[in-house]
Formats: structure tokens, sequence, C-alpha cells
């Protein structure tokens, strides 16, 4: 087996064999990316109205579902009116310290079976119930750290009550916002990105870091537009106006 | 092959076995003769004008809609090259940081090398079933048929790479594998490997499909992906994809492997974002693909799922040697597959007659990079070097430049055929000679004579009638351009 010394050996043997094709530099990073991440944020308290807006008309292109509700507590209303419509009942969510909010009496009251992914990592017999109940949701309820006016894109990151599959083993997949997750290109979000990774420790820079950008999709047959092939077929947005 | 069992009723025209002779291997054939039978097949043709006549459609109002586009590109081709002149610098980083994140980087030099090291961690693992994502880099190296061969039960589970895998075939296009099927063969495949009556309707395929695999998710051991990227500066992973699978993979099995090629690593998040601005644009016409998923390190403490254990194999196959090769900017690739859509001879080939893991023009230069020129002795010539393939690349990859220089080396290697060389020699001394060549032309009008048919030739004997076979070649002139100039001259 080759070990890391002999490989990198190798690398640089070849390297040295050449100066390359032409000057060449790497991107510009932000010198201080707190700073930049504070800048941007400062901008879209501003500019924020016109980036929700090309949030919803990108959004609403790739086939997403908008909805504006003035407090986190008229949330459960929307969710339980799409899952009569879909017939859907089974639910679940991010912890309620995670969404911010604690909807699960409000979805009850909606008719759904909801159950909230728990904050503590629990033991394995309790891990394989809850796989099994993720399993046969239908409806899964997360926030989103960002949403992306450019390209309509949601961002959510995995953590503490925030399980990578809850967007993405139900049907119906709904993201809760409010005006702080939305900036309006895809290079702020870039920026945000430095600023979550400045600290390696920082929950916010992963497990795992979902672009989510309207519901799963195929065109492997025939190139016919396809939906819900393995994610959720339908994705909607609830902005939160408070 | 599965035996072939009585077709449900085809939506398409009949076809007779031979029509279809691209469902078989095709590896045994020489290039001419795959190429042949791919021009032959009718469904094979239909189904590639479509599928690039769209995607070169939508990739090119996607672009006309994004100024700031052409910048981007040639930002991102700067910072591939900037990165392989300090390669080193940034796979030392990488490698750092995803250990930092707790995972484990294995260093493989050849095919052979990554299967061994991957098949080592799944048998340590106990494992059984694996899900695998759309990885060229799996492809390449023939993984699948490594598990399989110990045991082990793979699912492929991207859509594409799924009803290829049901078929025994390969993929015939970088992100579109089973775009030379139709949906009546694709209906008969499933019917006869799923067992079970299924509508000739995507929407149907597409349900059936998610069902059987959202069981293996469920149950898989380990998941294998590719990487379309790998940030050094965080220890990050990236995979693109649209169907949500590449998530299953790297979410609900306890083992996640990742395999890619060295040149993958990009230096930080502002560099990613600069690439997925026209990743997506070039492949598919799409801003942004479903999901881009950003994996740092195994399951986090504080998370519920994830997998325990998180591997990077870094592999090189060829590509190291290329940092001071002729084929050197063909690691900028990011495997979009425009080149493929906008390649004239791709368009009427398709993938599988180039016959190998990587098709098109890009694939002709992969296959020179990982098995040597010999084994493209006769692929360097299916381009017709018009350029079409740099123009579309997002990172501007000269194409037309390396295949050129792949057939000097045939030549000057003495790998070409004989009498192609001596052609092409003869042809060069002539060219050297104006005197000569001036009187080339009443020669050659002679020796056409017998088979001119208005102002063309149709056919020609022996060695040349290979060129006459499919086209037509233009007769010489009655009187050429440089006789008229010169006459033209005289008179003033
Ligand atoms: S060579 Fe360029 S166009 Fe072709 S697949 Fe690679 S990146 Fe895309």
């Amino acid at each position: 087996m080759t070990t890391r010394a002999e490989f990198m050996e190798r690398v640089r043997r070849e390297m040295a064999r050449t100066r390359g094709l032409f000057p060449a530099r790497v991107a510009e990073r932000p010198a201080d990316p707190m700073t930049a991440a504070e800048l941007v944020r400062r901008q879209l308290a501003e500019r924020w109205p016109q980036a929700l807006e090309r949030f919803r008309q990108e959004f609403e292109r790739l086939s997403g579902v908008f909805h504006a509700v003035a407090s986190p507590s008229e949330v459960p209303a929307v969710v339980g009116r799409i899952a009569r419509e879909r017939s859907a009942r089974r639910l679940i969510t991010w912890s309620a310290s995670a969404l911010g909010a604690d909807l699960g009496e409000g979805f009850r009251g909606e008719g759904l079976d909801a159950v909230a992914m728990p904050d503590d990592p629990v033991d394995e017999a309790a891990a394989r119930e809850l796989r099994a109940i993720n399993a046969a949701a239908e409806i899964g309820i997360t926030g989103a750290d960002l949403a992306i006016g450019e390209t309509g894109t949601l961002v959510l990151v995995s953590g503490r009550g925030r399980p990578r599959s809850t967007s993405l083993l139900p049907e119906y997949h709904f993201a809760v916002f409010d005006r702080r997750a939305l900036v309006e290109t895809l290079e702020q979000a870039g920026v945000m990105l430095e600023a979550w990774h400045a600290d390696p420790a920082d929950p916010m820079s992963g497990g795992v870091i979902n672009f989510i950008t309207g519901p799963s999709r195929t065109a492997d047959i025939e190139l016919t537009l396809t939906r819900g092939v393995h994610g959720p077929r339908e994705v909607h947005a609830i902005f939160v106006s408070r | 092959m599965a035996p072939a069992k009585p077709a449900l009723e085809r939506s398409g025209p009949h076809l007779r076995e031979e029509d279809t002779l691209l469902s078989a291997p095709v590896e045994s054939r020489s290039f001419p003769e795959r190429a042949a039978g791919a021009t032959r097949d009718r469904f094979l043709q239909q189904a590639l004008t479509i599928a690039t006549t769209r995607f070169v459609a939508s990739r090119d109002e996607v672009f006309a809609a994004f100024p700031q586009g052409d910048a981007l590109r040639d930002r991102a081709r700067q910072i591939k090259e900037a990165v392989l002149q300090r390669l080193d610098h940034y796979l030392e980083q990488l490698t750092a940081n995803v250990e930092r994140a707790g995972g484990h980087v294995h260093f493989a030099t050849t095919a052979e090398e990554a299967r061994a090291i991957i098949l080592d961690i799944a048998r340590r693992n106990q494992v059984k079933l694996i899900v695998k994502g759309k990885s060229m880099a799996a492809e390449e190296i023939h993984l699948n048929e490594a598990l399989e061969h110990a045991g082990m039960a793979v699912a492929e589970t991207d859509l594409g790479e799924y009803i290829i895998q049901l078929a025994h075939e390969r993929p015939s296009h970088i992100i579109a594998p089973a775009i030379h099927k139709t949906k009546a063969q694709i209906a008969d495949l499933f019917a006869r490997e799923l067992r079970r009556e299924v509508a000739a309707d995507p929407e149907v395929i597409t349900r059936l499909a998610r069902g059987t695999l959202r069981e293996k998710f469920l149950q898989a051991d380990m998941g294998i992906t590719g990487a379309n990227f790998a940030v050094a500066d965080t220890g990050t992973i990236v995979l693109v994809t649209n169907e949500g699978n590449g998530r299953m993979v790297t979410s609900l099995p306890r083992v996640h492997v990742a395999l890619m090629g060295v040149e993958k690593v990009i230096p930080s998040m502002t560099d990613l974002v600069i690439f997925l601005q026209i990743l997506a644009r070039s492949a598919t016409g799409q801003k942004l693909s479903s999901y881009t998923t950003l994996v740092r390190g195994p399951r986090r403490p504080t998370e519920l799922e994830g997998p325990q254990e998180l591997h990077l194999v870094l592999m090189d196959n060829g590509r190291v040697r290329q940092l001071a090769g002729t084929l050197r900017e063909a690691l900028y690739c990011l495997r979009c597959g425009a080149c493929l859509n906008v390649c004239p001879v791709y368009r009427q080939i398709g993938g599988h007659a180039y016959g190998d893991t990587y098709p098109g023009p890009i694939g002709i230069l992969m296959t020179a990079m990982l098995r040597g020129t010999p084994a493209v002795k006769d692929l360097a010539h299916a381009s017709s070097l018009c350029g079409a393939c740099a123009e579309v690349c997002p990172v501007r990859i000269d194409i037309p430049r390396m295949l050129i220089e792949l057939r000097e080396h045939l030549d000057r290697e003495k790998i070409a055929p004989w009498p192609e060389r001596l052609l092409f020699k003869a042809c060069g001394w002539l060219l050297g000679r104006p005197a000569l060549y001036r009187l080339a032309a009443p020669l050659a009008r002679l020796g056409q004579a017998p088979f001119v048919r208005d102002g063309r030739i149709r056919s020609l004997p022996s060695f040349f009638g290979r060129w006459t076979r499919t086209r037509d070649l233009p007769a010489v002139a009655a009187r050429t351009f440089g006789e008229r100039w010169a006459a033209l001259a005289r008179e003033a």
C-alpha cells in the first residue's frame, strides 16, 4: 500500500518537472470572515424585502410552494391544510430548540401525528425506533439557516435536534425561516460559509450542510423531468414575518 | 446479460436483435465497428438527438441570462491551474482537515490499490449491502465488480446508474448514464429484473425505483460516493446531485467512503461558490442542482444520525504523471458533460462506442490518461477538431489542442498504422514544396477522372474506400483557386 509520504513525494516529484501552464491565482477570500459576514447582515437588514421577493420568484420557478405567515404559531395551520389535501398525517420535525418555536401542540391540533426529534443523543433502541418513524413520515418540518434569493435555495445545517433526514425522507418538506436567513446571492452565501468555518468547532460548520434547490428530481428516463425520485417531491417554504 | 424474456409492448418501431447491439458489452469490438453499430441503432440515434439538443439548449439559455458567467469561467480555470501548481500543499491541508474532523484519509496510486482499500474498509465493518451514489471514479476502477466478487451486494442509487446496473451495462453519458435507453426498454428491463408489470411511463418507473431503493438505503451498511470537490481549508467533501441519493448514502449507512481523483481538491469555500455557479449551468442548465451536500467528517456527537466512520480515498491512477504531461489541462475537468452534448461525433455515436469509462471528447483524453496513448490509437481521431467542446467547457479546457498532440505522439511513436503515417508524411512533404504542389492539381484531376460524378467522388477503391463508405469527397476543381489567382495576377 502507498503511504501518505510516498504518495506526496510522487506528487512533488511530478510538480517539480513543470512550472504549469500559466500564472494563476486562487479565489480571494475575505480577510476576516466574521467581519465580512457582519457586513452582509447589515446590508440585508435593509435589503431583505428585495431578497425575499427574489427568493419567492426563484423558488416558485423551481415548483416550490411559498407561504408567508405573521408568526410561528400560524405555521401548523398552513401545514395542516396541505397535509389534508395530500391525505398525509405522519409528521416529523426538528426539535423545538432547533426550530426556535414549539409547534408540537399546534400540529396535533391539526390532527397530525407529530414527532419532534430529540436534542440529545439517544440509546440504540430509541435510535432504531426513531429511524422507523423517520422512514414512515410523510411530512418533514425543518428550519433554514439561509434562503438564497438568486437561486431559490434553502441551506440547512445538520446538528443538535436537526437531523439530516428530516428534509430528505418525507415526501413533503416544509422549511420555516424568517428574515434573518435571507441573503441575495450565492456569493453572500459563500461569505457565510467562510464565517461558519472560521472556527472549526462552530456547530454551523456541519456535520452536513445541504443546499436544497427545489424538490428531488431526475431526468434519467428520456430526459423527462420527474419529481420525488429519492427525496421530497414537494418543497414548501414558510416565511415568518413576525 | 440476463436471459431475454418475451418483451412487453414496445412503443417504438419493432427492432431486431442486431439493431440494439449496444446493449451488449462492447469492448471486444474495435472502435470503427462500435461506431458503425451505433450509427445503425435507430433507438440510440433518436435518443441522442433529443437529449443532446435539449442539454445544449438549456445550457445556452441559462448562460445567456448570466452575464457574469464568462468571467466566472475564467476565474474557475485559474483556480484549477493554481491548485495544480500547489497540489501537494492542498492535498496535505485536505488530509489534515479531514482527519481533524474525525475522518480517515487513504492514498491509492493505482486502481487496484483503490479497490483494495475500499474492500478492506468494507470487510472490517462486516458490510453486506452497499449503496452507491453516482461516481465516475468508481466506474473508472470497476469497483462494483470487485465488491460483488467479494460477496457483497452493491446497489447503484442514481436512477440512471440503477437502470444501467440492472441492464449490466456501462454509463453512456457522464451525467445522464442511461441516455441511450428508451422508456419502453427501461420498462421491459424493470419488468424482467423486478418481476412485475411496469408501464412505460417515467413517472411510474421512477415511483417503483423509489420504493425499491428506499428499502436498500435503510438496510445498507456502507455508502460509497465520489466527490465533485473537496475543500482543503475545511476538509469538506462536496457532492452535487439532483435526486437526493447522495444525501441518503451519506446520511443513513454507518460507514461512508468517498473516492476521488486528486485533482478534485479546491482551496476554500469561496472557490467552491465560484465553481457551483457554473457547474450545474453547464451540466443541465440549472442555476444549482437540487442538492449540493457539504460533508465534513463523520456524524457529530450532537447528531442522531450519519455515518460513524468516514473515509476519503485520494486516487492517482495515472493523473499525477500528467501534472507535467501533455494532458495536464484535462485535470481541470469538472465532469459536467457539456463537451459531450456539443460534440458532433458524440452526437452520432453516443457514449458506448468510445469503449471506456469516460465518453466524449474529454473521455478520449481521460482514456489516454488512464490507459496510455496506444489505447486511443483510433479514438484520437474521433473528433472533427471543430472546437465546440472548448467553447462550452466551463473551465475552458483546450481539448482540440490535446487531441492534436495525441495524434502527433501516435505518429511519432509509430503507434498509428503505417498507411496512415505514410499518407500524412506524403502530404506534409508535398505541402512543403509549392512548385510540386501546383503540379499536383492537374495530376489529381487526371487520376480522379474515373471516379467523379457531378463534381463529387462517391466511392473509391481499396484502402481509400473507407473514407467514401460514409461520406463523399469533393472532386478537385476544374480550376483551383491557386490557378485562378495566378491567371488573375497575369491579367493585372
Ligand atoms: S472537459 Fe469541460 S465540458 Fe467536458 S466534462 Fe470536463 S468540464 Fe465539462
